[in-house]
């Protein structure tokens, strides 16, 4: 679960708040105030060095650029050339909170990304299913604060659904060649194999950049293609469903059909999924009524009356219709439920990032900074106890 | 874009009110100037931004001038539309501010009118907190201490109180579980309440009697209990709860209508009695012809027995026939039933309506459907009584002897609505559609009936 940093500089800029949402897929940047981060860009980290040991630890690295030669990349633009030696990694969650202290910023505040959400979407109460790349969560929030005891966990989400896109594609027997390597292509028959020219002169390029890429182009096909089915997953409707046609950056093209709907289907039903150990794994639907489960009897209605909906994983075509089909299915009849999704792009996989912008263009928010002063006198735990 | 007051202000003219800051009246509302025009000429032209409608309402083409005083139209019906730009531009300033809710005086920076530099930060006064007690040493060993909580627990508890605004669900969850004990939402409630009591009529002034709140845990903790039950439903329990208040609902409504039905009975023979009363009562009167000792208190004849026939106010003339004729209420099994008897007694149907004949023949007539009915009853009652008595008597046959001594019983005792007894063995009645047990099921499947509905007359 990633936590949003909000900064406050106020010294040359006209603008009071810079709202920071770090999670595991992408990074948005921004200022308080505006709608949309002004910045989204991969949480991924091109690294070169001279060394030939590719990984560097970022805790004891304070200044960019001075250890020894090297470079670090960032952007999707910058991290999708090829270069030599280039490794790619992601910044650790406890590295980007020792860098604000060389940063020499007047007041920070943290706050949980479930909170913002909520607040994002109106609410000050509600259940926030946030189902991003590494992790699918139910987090209850009551009255703007996270009832840490009700959260519930479950791996199943975007990066889950890219392996299982592997496993099919090795299973049709289709090479996922990323679009670096490629010079020019041919049109080929549907489901015929893919007749392409690789490129000369291809830099040396590490195995953790080539993977990388490979799951871009993955990422893409998940993203166009999946589809989770209103009901549980049956043979003989998932082959009646209309096919999609796509094609890889390689050529090779085809239909997809009951395939569509089987994959996304590991999200609510683990039982069938490929790779999973055994039955452990809750579905998308148990992981919220567990969420809702532990709390108090009293704040159930309350949460189920603002079921939020957040992630870029969610953006699956069918996803939010699934889901409410099942959560009524779950709930006592009496029970109102009410689910809240944004169904554009950018609130859904921004809406932590829309709610800290909210949070820090308020006036009764002022109050609420951790000012360097506070910070170098209570340490840690002051942040503790101020940020909800 | 120049408006005319930045243009004057480029060139340095004077004119117009530039001194003093620009006021929202000046914005929005109407120059004085005009108003003064609007009070001299009496117009029929409606105000700006009336609707042509609503001016019709008020003045008409052919109706009077408006009211003397006329009231300033242009105040209300007009859409305000701001003014911009007819003032100097007010200038914004970068500046330092503190916050008097914070602590620390920490100092940031914001854009603000250089007008209000110096006034206190607007927001600061949303910054309310709930007021948590706090005790001394001294106060908690002397009456705050309670074998549960141990000094430390209760310190712990009023700290988080106190930084979460007494939300207790998020207090709750936020309790350190490692270093003391598991407590409940109800448990830190009862005590934080229990002490704040305490505190209260401690430091209270001698003599008042401070208002204490009373938390009632063990009402709170029942209450959650039963929520927790009433979610944890299963579907199937759901079903049959629905069930049950069906078969209620059932067993109530055939129990108003034994109920209707035996007062029915009632005020038909009742009615009967009164009447058979009356006519001996008057025949006496008549056949002895003594100053009458009227008995004024003729029992009312309830209007169901019989026909009442409607006296006649219409206006102007209507021939005395009418008053023979029946009323439209009666039904054509009761008129059916009427003619039949006439005709057997050799009653002219229709007869000529002299005064005497036509009272008397109504009479006849209401007497004649009264006895139909009580014929009717008495059919009633006696098919009843067959019904119940062959019930009886298979009962006898077919159930144990455990069955037919209370179903003896049962015949005589007064069913008791509501009571949906799936043991049944009392209530013969109203077993239908209860989950069966092994005896009223035989006992449905000897039983001949084929309405479910059995009344039982009141002793």
């Amino acid at each position: 679960m990633c936590q949003v940093y909000v900064l406050c500089v106020g010294v040359n800029d006209e603008v009071g708040a810079l709202v920071f949402d770090i999670g595991s897929y992408s990074v948005r940047a921004g200022y308080a105030g505006e709608d949309c981060p002004k910045a989204d860009f991969p949480t991924v980290i091109g690294v070169t060095l001279d060394r030939e040991d590719g990984s560097t630890p970022m805790e004891t690295d304070g200044d960019k650029g001075k250890q020894g030669g090297t470079t670090y990349y960032i952007d999707t633009n910058q991290l999708r050339v090829p270069r030599e030696n280039m490794e790619v990694m992601s910044p650790l969650k406890n590295g980007m909170k020792l860098m604000f202290e060389h940063y020499n910023i007047p007041a920070f505040f943290l706050c949980k990304s479930a909170v913002l959400s909520a607040f994002a979407n109106g609410r000050s109460t509600g259940l926030v299913l946030d189902s991003g790349a590494t992790h699918t969560t139910a987090i209850p929030v009551h009255d703007g604060y996270v009832l840490q005891q009700g959260i519930v966990k479950s791996p199943l989400a975007g990066d889950f659904m890219s392996m299982q896109c592997r496993e099919l594609f090795q299973e049709l027997n289709v090479e996922i060649i990323p679009p670096y390597m490629i010079a020019s292509k041919d049109g080929v028959r549907e489901g015929a194999q893919a007749s392409w020219k690789k490129k000369e002169k291809l830099p040396q390029v590490t195995r953790s950049w080539h993977n990388y890429m490979c799951n871009c182009v993955i990422q893409d096909f998940q993203a166009s293609v999946l589809q989770v089915s209103d009901s549980p997953y049956d043979e003989q409707v998932a082959a009646q469903m209309p096919t999609v046609h796509y094609e890889l950056p390689n050529g090779y093209n085809c239909d997809f059909g009951a395939e569509r709907l089987k994959i996304p289907e590991g999200l609510f039903d683990p039982s069938n999924a490929k790779g999973l150990s055994g039955n452990t794994m809750l579905g998308v639907g148990h992981v919220v009524t567990t969420s809702v489960g532990m709390c108090d009897i009293d704040i159930r209605p309350g949460l189920y009356g603002s079921v939020v909906v957040t992630g870029g994983n969610t953006l699956i075509q069918g996803f939010t219709d699934r889901l409410n089909r099942e959560l009524s299915q779950k709930t006592p009849p009496s029970m109102r439920l009410k689910l809240i999704a944004n169904n554009t792009t950018v609130e859904r996989r921004f809406s932590a990032w829309i709610g800290g912008s909210i949070l820090a263009s308020l006036g009764t928010f002022q109050q609420m900074w951790i000012s360097k002063q506070e910070y170098e006198e209570g340490g840690k735990q002051c942040v503790d106890r101020k940020c909800p | 874009m120049a408006t005319g007051a930045d243009v004057r202000d480029i060139l340095e003219l004077t004119g117009g009110d530039n001194d003093g800051p620009i006021s929202k009246k000046d914005l929005i509302n109407s120059d004085k100037k005009k108003t003064k025009k609007a009070t001299e000429t009496l117009t029929f032209k409606r105000p700006e931004g009336m609707h042509r409608e609503v001016y019709a309402l008020l003045y008409s083409d052919k109706k009077d001038a408006p009211p003397l005083l006329p009231s300033d139209t242009t105040q209300g019906y007009r859409t305000v539309k701001a003014k911009l730009g007819c003032k100097k531009v007010r200038p914004w300033k970068w500046m330092p501010f503190t916050n008097p809710a914070r602590r620390d005086g920490a100092i940031f920076h914001h854009w603000r009118r250089t007008a209000e530099e110096g006034k206190d930060y607007p927001f600061a006064r949303f910054n309310k907190t709930v007021q948590v007690p706090v005790y001394s040493e001294q106060e908690y060993q002397m009456h705050l201490h309670d074998d549960g909580w141990t000094k430390a627990e209760t310190d712990h508890l009023f700290d988080l109180c106190k930084r979460f605004d007494l939300r207790f669900i998020v207090v709750h969850d936020r309790y350190d579980h490692q270093q003391y004990r598991k407590r409940s939402v109800e448990d830190l409630k009862e005590r934080y309440y229990s002490i704040c009591g305490k505190l209260t009529k401690v430091r209270a002034a001698s003599g008042t009697e401070p208002k204490i709140y009373i938390f009632d845990a063990g009402h709170e903790r029942r209450r959650k209990e039963q929520l927790e039950k009433l979610f944890n439903r299963t579907p199937e329990q759901v079903a049959e709860e629905e069930y049950l208040i069906q078969e209620l609902r059932k067993i109530e409504t055939r129990k108003k209508e034994r109920e209707k039905k035996a007062q029915d009975l009632q005020k038909l023979i009742k009615a009967a009695d009164t009447t058979t009363e009356l006519r001996r009562a008057e025949k006496r009167v008549s056949k002895k012809k003594l100053p009458q000792k009227r008995e004024t208190e003729k029992p009312a004849v309830p209007e169901t027995a019989g026909i009442k026939f409607p006296d006649f106010k219409s206006a102007g003339v209507t021939p005395r026939s009418h008053r023979m004729k029946l009323p439209s209420s009666v039904g054509q099994k009761k008129i059916k039933a009427i003619e039949q008897i006439l005709i057997e007694q050799g009653v002219d149907l229709n007869p000529m309506p002299t005064e005497e004949i036509v009272q008397m023949f109504n009479e006849l007539r209401s007497d004649l459907v009264l006895l139909y009915e009580l014929k009717q009853a008495h059919s009633n009652c006696e098919y009843e009584q067959q019904m119940l008595r062959h019930r009886y008597e298979a009962l006898l046959k077919a159930g144990s002897g455990g069955g037919c001594g209370t179903a003896g019983a049962g015949l005589a005792a007064t069913p008791q609505g509501g009571e949906l007894n799936v043991e049944a063995k009392e209530q013969i009645i109203d077993v239908v559609g209860a989950p069966l047990t092994p005896n009223s099921r035989k006992r449905r499947e000897s039983a001949s009936s084929s309405s479910s509905v059995k009344k039982v007359k009141k002793p």
